[in-house]
């Protein structure tokens, strides 16, 4: 869509320039630390890069922290019914945690990854809301969070085996999906620990190594040595892990999470139809009895016949829009799910080997002094 | 020593060559036995050897935990100065005591200490070793009550007994040294040396053990997440769902892996490693003894001097208790010589021990990291070779979807 309707006039590039490709890419970038205590937060530098004229000049640069990226995504949600939003990173963490440097560029990343995926969203970049968050003075931007409450479902459903299909696939995928990722999570910190307790055997071996001090000792100094290597090998790898394999399959779990939202939307818009449709239908028996009794009253009820009808053909309206971009929405988040799980896997495959393959080189590499120094004692 | 004795008297065949003398002991077939608190394992210990001082080439006995302790307590009353093999601790956790790993751990360090006495030069010929390997179970069970336990002595050795170790505390308060102590300055390198190694060995052990552990726990959550990406997988049912179930299986496959080698690692690092703990442990004992029999000899030799100033000042005043003094005068004298021959006995022995110990102990040491690093170099090569053999079909997965 973006490359047919938009042309680049009135735009600030020289003329000589080739047309170019229109662009909108953003950047979230350089988290600080503000404020003090219990109010501390995060403040992240926004960097928009575009050549769209909607937008003020081809670079702008705002501060904004995380209640702003909540704004957006609910005023996204609010006005988009029927597209998934890209999900957020969680909402707080344990308190120790919360401002780890780790933490930081896991949070920072995820932002990254949100405002990018609504730029490259073809309904989603054209929102007002979005050049909004992008570019307005920190003063007007409004932090606000409404929740999304997913309330008890009512007896009127649709009634349709293929919706039917669709919602018991992603609530039994969630519940899958957040197990995976516990265990994903755990095998992260026994890797970390098996880091930990191969770093305190090789220190402890270390010393025994200088208390022995004949060939026996310096057997024990070179197991101690190669011990701390591989602790550093296996810490590493656990980051890799966590930031490679961990986070992908924890935004698997909040888009599921983005996806029950709106089959909670769907629900309410297909409720808010066939109530509307059943008033409506009242309305119009009960305009026939009063013209059938030729009241007075049939003026006004008449105009609020045709109010109600105009409110009950906007609402299934609503509603058919949110099936056909629901529809759309499960193509391409199937599509982009596998891709991103087919690479987290291979990612994970991959740093594991090259995990094990550099720890069994390491030891590898000792035997053979190991044999030197036991023979020659 | 051993090659010294005559093969006379044996049962060998008249035609066989006269063979070396032999003696070796395994401790086989943990069962346990009895109920509830009383619950206990009993071994069997099997004896093959040629020597005339045993009934017969092989003789099988019953024998439980307490029996082991009783020979340890009788060699190391017996042979000051040598360096007693050290038994596997007293007893676990409750819970830990029975299962399967515990007995095997139990049983293969059972197993070592009887071989050690039995190939050490000294410790082969003693009688307790073989009253240990053939007696019946009721002449043992009589033996092993009698010695183990303090509260089987009789009222007056026990005062005895206690009289002794206040003593022997109030000598080695820490901090207040008595003055008699060996001023030996190889001897005291050496103290210091065992006390250090023991510190160092005890840290490294409990390390080692930890990294058991760590493997373990890797090993319990890799198969976690293999059985809950496996869900995952026959959840989602396409060419996703196929990656995921590669992965998972995999992922159990290699946390069957690690609890193997969890399980060597114990057995053929931490194991010997604890061992060589509760060597130097024995040699801290040894150096006790060294220490008692050192102020034996210092006080006797003090007392004697005293009594022979006494027997002359008496022999000068021509009293007549000069006879008296005189007979207890020699008698001391003999326990002062012999106390002097029990310390310079001990002295030598603990010299050649050092030497065997080390000797020993390197060879013991090498051979166990040398496991240590083939065992995890394999395991690594398994884990290493598992994960590449995925990645192509990871690779067909996600370009077919």
């Amino acid at each position: 869509m973006i490359a047919t309707q938009r042309s680049v006039s009135g735009s600030s590039q020289s003329p000589r320039s080739p047309s170019s490709q229109p662009y909108l890419s953003v950047s979230v970038t350089d988290p600080v630390k503000l404020g003090n205590g219990v109010q501390a937060y995060i403040s992240y530098r926004v960097i928009t890069k575009t050549n769209l004229p909607e937008y003020q000049g081809p670079e702008k640069i705002v501060i904004r922290r995380y209640s702003d990226f909540v704004w957006l995504r609910d005023r996204l949600f609010e006005k988009y019914k029927g597209i998934f939003i890209p999900p957020l990173p969680e909402k707080s963490a344990v308190e120790k945690f919360r401002f780890s440097a780790e933490f930081i560029e896991m949070r920072r990343q995820a932002l990254d990854i949100f405002v990018n995926r609504i730029a490259s969203h073809h309904e989603l970049q054209q929102s007002e809301d979005l050049r909004t968050f992008l570019q307005a003075d920190e003063e007007d931007v409004q932090s606000k969070v409404s929740d999304v409450v997913l309330g008890k479902e009512k007896p009127v459903e649709e009634s349709n085996p293929e919706y039917e299909k669709l919602k018991h696939y992603i609530f039994e995928l969630e519940n899958h999906l957040a197990e995976a990722q516990k265990h994903a999570y755990r095998l992260v910190k026994r890797h970390r620990e098996l880091g930990q307790s191969l770093s305190d055997f090789g220190k402890a071996v270390k010393l025994l190594g200088a208390c022995e001090g004949n060939s026996l000792g310096k057997a024990f100094s070179e197991l101690g040595t190669k011990s701390e290597t591989l602790s550093v090998k296996l810490q590493k790898e656990a980051h890799q892990l966590l930031m490679n394999f961990e986070e992908p399959l924890k935004d698997y779990v909040r888009a599921v999470q983005s996806i029950k939202a709106t089959i909670a939307e769907r629900a309410n818009a297909f409720r808010r139809q066939c109530e509307l449709a059943e008033t409506t239908k009242l309305k119009e028996i009960n305009l026939n009895k009063l013209t059938l009794m030729r009241s007075d009253k049939v003026g006004e009820a008449e105009i609020e016949y045709q109010e109600l009808k105009a409110e009950s053909e906007e609402a299934t309206r609503m509603f058919e829009m949110i099936v056909r971009l629901m529809n759309e929405e499960i193509v391409r988040f199937q599509e982009q799910k596998t891709l991103d799980m087919g690479i987290a896997f291979h990612e994970f495959a991959k740093g594991q080997a090259r995990l094990a393959n550099g720890i069994a080189n390491a030891w590898r590499s000792l035997i053979p002094k190991l044999e030197a120094c036991s023979s020659s004692s």
